[in-house]
């Protein structure tokens, strides 16, 4: 059996390999990574909508396990590839989620010394700024950006992830980039937040 | 702070999830697992094996097999231009057959006399045809073994290539070298497709899926 080297830990590739004859082997794969795919997908949809989807993942993957690509020890990017293309069936979701998190931004109360209060309001409001940015990104280019900012995620892996070729990983996180900095920069709360922790 | 820092700061906000909050998607995936028709083989198999040929109700279970990799697609893909290649030439090959001129054979080093091929005729053009379908034959045998994960295939294939290699000495005419290069091409690239590293990984596993549990192989 494959396993990582230095390590008594069968790698993904292994376990996927062994879950051919021995379907039961699959559910090491789900405990190893079904945490971090669910924070992924709550982090994109809500919780409730991540309950389910997580499963939808772990189901789409079982099925399609004999067309895993034995030569990548590492399934994440596998996973993270299927959880992706669900989480984009469930736009709206994902879009409510986006307008939640401002609602809840907005409505949120600080208390304390005046240059925080100002500090915490700005930063609050840039990431309304940003949870819109993030909803009028184009579904390709915000994968990416979220796959890399959010789960750490190489472009390589990305690349794997979506399908796509690490170039187009490059030019897609290139304009996501763009496009958040300059939505951030149009707000006079990136100056303010600046300036304020710069004081501090 | 920038927006990749920004990012990383809203995603802070989600933590992991409790592992009770997984319970459920774990339950479904197995569910999903104890209705495969591998799950619980390995235990179930001695039992059943002296008694009928299937491990379930009457249905033969088809063995899982991988998909077949891009680099496999592909020899199997060439094989079969290979195929069609030595079609072509085998219609060009009946063309000839009545052209007396066309047909350069020695024994020795002395070339057969006109009596002699007009004798012989026959004999060569159907030895001639019998070997191109034969040749073809070969070509479909084993792009639809490789397709399978046969790495008898594999090595048969590679050792034909050879074969067709040393062939390649001798020709002597443009249209022959010509038809040589093209067929001993094509057998190099669809060999090099087939000990690629995927193509390994892919017969590797078709492998191991065919021979099953260590129970299953030893059963009479």
């Amino acid at each position: 059996m494959r396993r990582r080297r230095g390590s008594a830990v069968a790698d993904d590739a292994a376990i996927i390999e062994g879950s051919w004859r021995e379907p039961e082997q699959f559910a090491v794969l789900f405990d190893r990574h079904a945490p971090h795919i669910h924070r992924y997908l709550a982090r994109r949809a809500d919780r409730q909508v991540a309950d389910d989807l997580v499963a939808e993942t772990f189901l789409a993957a079982f099925a399609k396990r004999h067309r895993y690509d034995l030569g990548h020890p590492d399934a994440r990017p596998w996973l993270y590839g299927i959880a992706t293309n669900l989480v984009n069936q469930h736009r709206r979701d994902e879009a409510r989620q986006y307008r939640i998190r401002q609602a809840a931004i907005a409505e949120h109360d600080v208390p304390g010394h005046a240059d925080r209060v100002a500090a915490d309001v700005t930063a609050q409001a840039m990431r309304t700024v940003l949870n819109t940015a993030l909803a009028a990104l184009p579904a390709g280019d915000r994968d990416v950006l979220l796959l890399i900012a959010w789960e750490q995620l190489t472009y390589q892996e990305v690349s794997r992830a979506l399908a796509i070729p690490v170039g187009t990983v490059r030019s897609r996180l290139n304009r996501a980039r763009t496009k958040t900095r300059q939505a951030l920069a149009g707000t006079d709360a990136a100056a303010t937040y600046e300036e304020i922790t710069t004081n501090e | 702070m920038n927006e990749m820092e920004l990012l990383a700061e809203l995603a802070q906000e989600t933590p992991l999830p409790a592992p009770a909050e997984l319970d459920a998607a774990r339950a479904r995936l197995v569910a999903a697992i104890a209705t495969d028709p591998g799950a619980g083989r390995f235990a179930a198999a001695p039992q059943v094996a002296a008694h009928e040929p299937y491990p379930s109700a009457g249905q033969p279970v088809e063995p899982p097999r991988p998909v077949v990799p891009e680099p496999v697609r592909d020899a199997a893909k060439l094989m079969y231009g290979g195929a069609a290649g030595t079609v072509v030439q085998l219609i060009i090959l009946l063309f000839y057959v009545g052209d007396i001129k066309a047909y350069h054979l020695t024994v020795g080093s002395h070339p057969l006399t006109t009596a002699q091929l007009v004798h012989l005729r026959p004999l060569i053009a159907t030895l001639a045809i019998a070997f191109g379908l034969a040749l073809i034959a070969l070509w479909l045998w084993m792009a639809r073994a490789v397709g399978r994960g046969r790495n008898w295939a594999r090595i048969l294939s590679t050792v034909l290539f050879g074969l067709a290699t040393l062939q390649l000495t001798g020709l002597d005419s443009v249209a022959a070298v010509f038809w040589a290069m093209l067929t001993w091409l094509t057998g190099l690239a669809a060999v090099w497709e087939l000990w690629r590293p995927a193509s390994r990984e892919f017969f590797k596993s078709a492998r191991a899926l065919r021979s099953g549990p260590p129970s299953q192989i030893s059963r009479p």
